[in-house]
């Protein structure tokens, strides 16, 4: 008796359908699971830029001039003066006890030393222990000052009979114009949703594949698969896969259609070059859990190892701190991680619009993933006909 | 002696506790699975994630200049921006296409363009205007961009100011140029580095995510080591719901005392993060924190009906705890209805508690309302582990009764059966 390969992959693949509807535990990885993150993140970080951080003010100098310069620091987006302290170490508590992220510090005659041109000193202090809104307070403490500062150059200028133009030019000989490429509103949730969200999708691809492959030898259905695909582990893998590929598939094709489509994400090299990446992610991690589950031979230690892979991936792909700042050997380590790709390939297509041609070898690094699972192909088929599940 | 006195209740209670703290220990320890979360992920991945984050900051970002004045002016102002910590000029380009095509082969991260005019500008004494073209695939290449330009131009301004000024004296100098002069001060975090902010939540979130897969792990495998995939054995040992939780709590509190006090006090010392936390308040309030975790994890783990699947189910919540916590995203920037879920979790109120006592030097005091809030988890998880464990026991207690029950009346049809053809 023989079946067409055709037909015996057509058999596998409706099995693992029916396998996938039977354990409610895939339906939480696969749909549920990124559902909820795509959701929490683009919500958590709905403002893009965090608008109205607390801070506090020690003003000893209490002047019309210092009130000023406190409603004016209060009017900047970022930057919202909650509290006002009556010394410096009210202020340093509120900030241990974590009410705001920086205070202002104006000494007693401040004013009265300004006026006579005897350079009062201004302090603000910045906590750092919350990078984000230590550095965009900072920003706008330091804008503030400056602007306070060149008021009272101003004024002294217009007093001498300067024009508005000579003015400025004294002031400011040299201004910066700061270009942010194609982020111009510096928001945080496109530059770390982009990868974020397909990060989630990797990691439980990850898992996924390593315990669909793992439970086949737990329940000791491992032998049925191989005799439906006549002991071929090509035709297994690839029918038992096939519907994980087109449920992921699904999953990033939502991604995609929501951040570029929905929320307007930029996508400037078109919506094409980014789905081809997102296919080549999804395949790629998927063939990184067969590898981990062919290598490792037991469900436990390949999920165990899908997990820290999986997760580590987040910090080493380089899209909050920078891989060039990493060790040397972070930064080849990074390679093998095919997230790191994916975020090379988004930056260069969809953030950049730059041709895809720019980022070949990212797109050669994912190939050569789906290069990993024939490595590992014997092993996996001496598995999935001899290893007995030993809890 | 009365065998249901109190005294009785209670010794029978406190020698069952230890009993099954020292199986639950011999479990953990035999179990490879569980050995992993509760061992090798707490040594190793505080390490690999310090290690990743250990430069701090992101120096010598590679910039590309379009010069199209090139004075002997804009040249100054070049050197000046190359000679920040933050910004390397990669190379000169002769026009805004040749700079493009770096920053497209990611040669180059920014692009700073001097105008045709900036030398002709400053000698009329008028405002010139410098552009950074930043690549925004990560915001520390913009910061060092925008930090190191806007360093050279503020003390060029300077330079320019006192030379129009023609004062006679250092002083003069100094009070035209600032009015008002001014300093700042980076609290707690001295480079304003990304190791030192981003690594004391990570050390905390370890634990509690360690705890819960480590937990749920060994609650699988008891299962599914169970012939009726009960949670609990129906032994002698294991009949009151007190002595259970207490007894699993208490070894879980044991490892967790040794792996947290590496966590939290050896690796922040060995890659030189600020510490300086004193040594009672981090202990008083890691207590609460670690069992706000272990009865969390032990009410979370009576849903894992399967060994792996807690892996499935608990792994990809790190990332989002670590955002909901206000740590990488500031907490004051969370959306209402996500801080209200966010106090679900142990991690929330311990990060930024932690983070507070061990970088910021807080006392208890100033961490009282996290610390409050981890004693509160501890009760409420407490009282849930203990009513989910009530009712895993009802469950086991019921399939014993359930089988005896089957066995009896097997015995009595075989012997009517018997008796029938003895008849």
């Amino acid at each position: 008796m023989s079946v067409a390969v055709h037909e015996r992959f057509i058999r596998i693949t409706k099995r693992e359908i029916h396998r996938i509807a039977k354990n409610p535990v895939y339906l939480f990885c696969m749909i549920i699971a990124p559902l909820f993150c795509y959701f929490f993140f683009t919500t958590l970080m709905s403002e893009g830029l965090p608008v109205n951080l607390p801070m506090g003010v020690v003003d000893l100098d209490n002047t019309s001039t210092t009130r000023s310069i406190i409603r004016n620091l209060d009017a900047f987006q970022q930057t919202q003066v909650t509290a006002q302290y009556n010394s410096f170490n009210e202020a340093r508590k509120a900030v241990q006890r974590g009410e705001i992220y920086a205070f202002y510090y104006i000494p007693e005659g401040t004013t009265e030393e300004a006026i006579a041109g005897r350079q009062p000193k201004v302090s603000f202090y910045t906590n750092y222990s919350f990078l984000i809104a230590g550095s965009l307070l900072y920003r706008d403490q330091r804008m503030m000052t400056e602007l306070a500062s060149g008021s009272i150059g101003r004024a002294q200028l217009y007093a001498r009979g300067a024009t508005e133009k000579q003015a400025m030019g004294f002031l400011q000989p040299i201004v910066i114009e700061t270009h942010a490429l194609n982020n111009p509103w510096i928001n945080y949730s496109v530059y770390l949703c982009n990868t974020l969200l397909p990060g989630i999708l990797m990691l439980l691809i990850f898992m996924t594949t390593t315990y669909s492959l793992g439970c086949e030898i737990k329940e000791n259905s491992a032998k049925e698969l191989m005799k439906m695909a006549d002991n071929s582990i090509v035709t297994a893998l690839m029918g038992k896969l096939l519907p994980q590929t087109a449920i992921f598939m699904l999953m990033i094709l939502f991604a995609d259609i929501y951040l570029y489509g929905f929320l307007h994400y930029p996508c400037n090299g078109g919506i094409l070059p980014i789905l081809f990446a997102g296919l080549l992610l999804v395949l790629s991690s998927q063939a990184v859990g067969i590898f981990f589950f062919g290598m490792l031979g037991s469900l436990r230690l390949a999920l165990s190892a899908s997990c820290l892979w999986g997760v580590i991936s987040f910090s080493i792909s380089g899209f909050t701190f920078p891989v060039m700042a990493m060790h040397p050997s972070l930064q080849a380590l990074s390679n093998l991680f095919p997230l790191r790709h994916y975020f090379l390939l988004y930056v260069n297509s969809a953030l950049n619009g730059y041709p895809l041609i720019y980022a070949w070898h990212s797109v050669i690094a994912l190939l050569l993933f789906l290069l990993l699972p024939f490595v590992v192909l014997k092993r996996l088929r001496n598995a999935m006909l001899h290893y007995v599940y030993i809890p | 002696m009365n065998k249901n006195s109190l005294k009785h209740i209670i010794k029978q209670g406190i020698a069952g506790l230890f009993h099954i703290c020292k199986e639950e220990l011999k479990t953990c320890f035999k179990d490879e699975g569980v050995l992993i979360f509760f061992l090798l992920v707490p040594l190793a991945y505080p390490l690999i994630y310090a290690f990743i984050y250990t430069n701090e900051v992101v120096r010598d970002v590679p910039a590309a200049v379009v010069d199209a004045d090139n004075s002997s002016l804009s040249r100054e102002y070049i050197r000046m921006v190359d000679a920040s910590p933050d910004v390397k000029i990669q190379s000169y380009c002769a026009d805004m296409e040749e700079a493009k095509a770096l920053l497209k082969e990611t040669k180059a991260y920014g692009i700073v363009y001097i105008p045709e005019s900036f030398s002709r500008d400053l000698a009329q004494g008028e405002q010139t205007h410098v552009s950074i073209y930043c690549d925004m695939s990560g915001i520390l290449y913009y910061k060092a961009l925008l930090l190191a330009n806007t360093e050279a131009s503020l003390s060029m301004n300077k330079s320019i100011q006192i030379k129009r000024l023609g004062n006679t004296t250092e002083r003069q100098d100094e009070v035209g140029t600032s009015p008002i002069s001014y300093e700042a001060v980076s609290l707690f975090n001295p480079q304003d580095g990304f190791a030192s902010f981003l690594i004391p939540a990570v050390l905390i979130l370890i634990i509690q995510q360690t705890l819960l897969l480590g937990i749920g792990l060994s609650a699988g495998t008891a299962r599914e080591n169970n012939r009726y995939h009960n949670l609990i054995p129906g032994y002698r040992h294991y009949d009151g719901t007190l002595r259970i939780v207490f007894g699993k709590s208490f070894a879980y509190l044991l490892i967790y005392a040794v792996i947290s006090s590496y966590i939290l006090c050896a690796v922040p010392k060995i890659f030189h993060l600020v510490q300086i936390a004193q040594a009672e308040t981090l202990f008083a309030f890691i207590l609460p924190y670690l069992l706000a975790c272990i009865f969390f994890s032990m009410t979370c783990s009576t849903f894992v009906r399967q060994r792996e699947s807690c892996m499935m189910l608990f792994v990809f919540t790190s990332i989002p705890l670590l955002f909901i916590s206000g740590i990488s995203w500031p907490g004051s920037a969370v959306p209402k209805f996500w801080e209200i879920i966010s106090w679900i979790f142990p991690s929330t109120f311990g990060i930024n508690g932690y983070i507070r006592i061990n970088t910021m030097g807080a006392t208890l005091r100033e961490v009282l309302p996290e610390y409050r809030a981890l004693w509160l988890q501890t009760g409420i998880y407490f009282i849930t582990t203990c009513l989910v464990y009530r009712y895993q026991i009802q469950i086991s207690r019921l399939h014993i009764l359930k089988r005896l029950y089957s066995y009896r009346q097997k015995h009595k049809t075989s012997r009517q059966s018997s008796n029938q053809l003895m008849n």
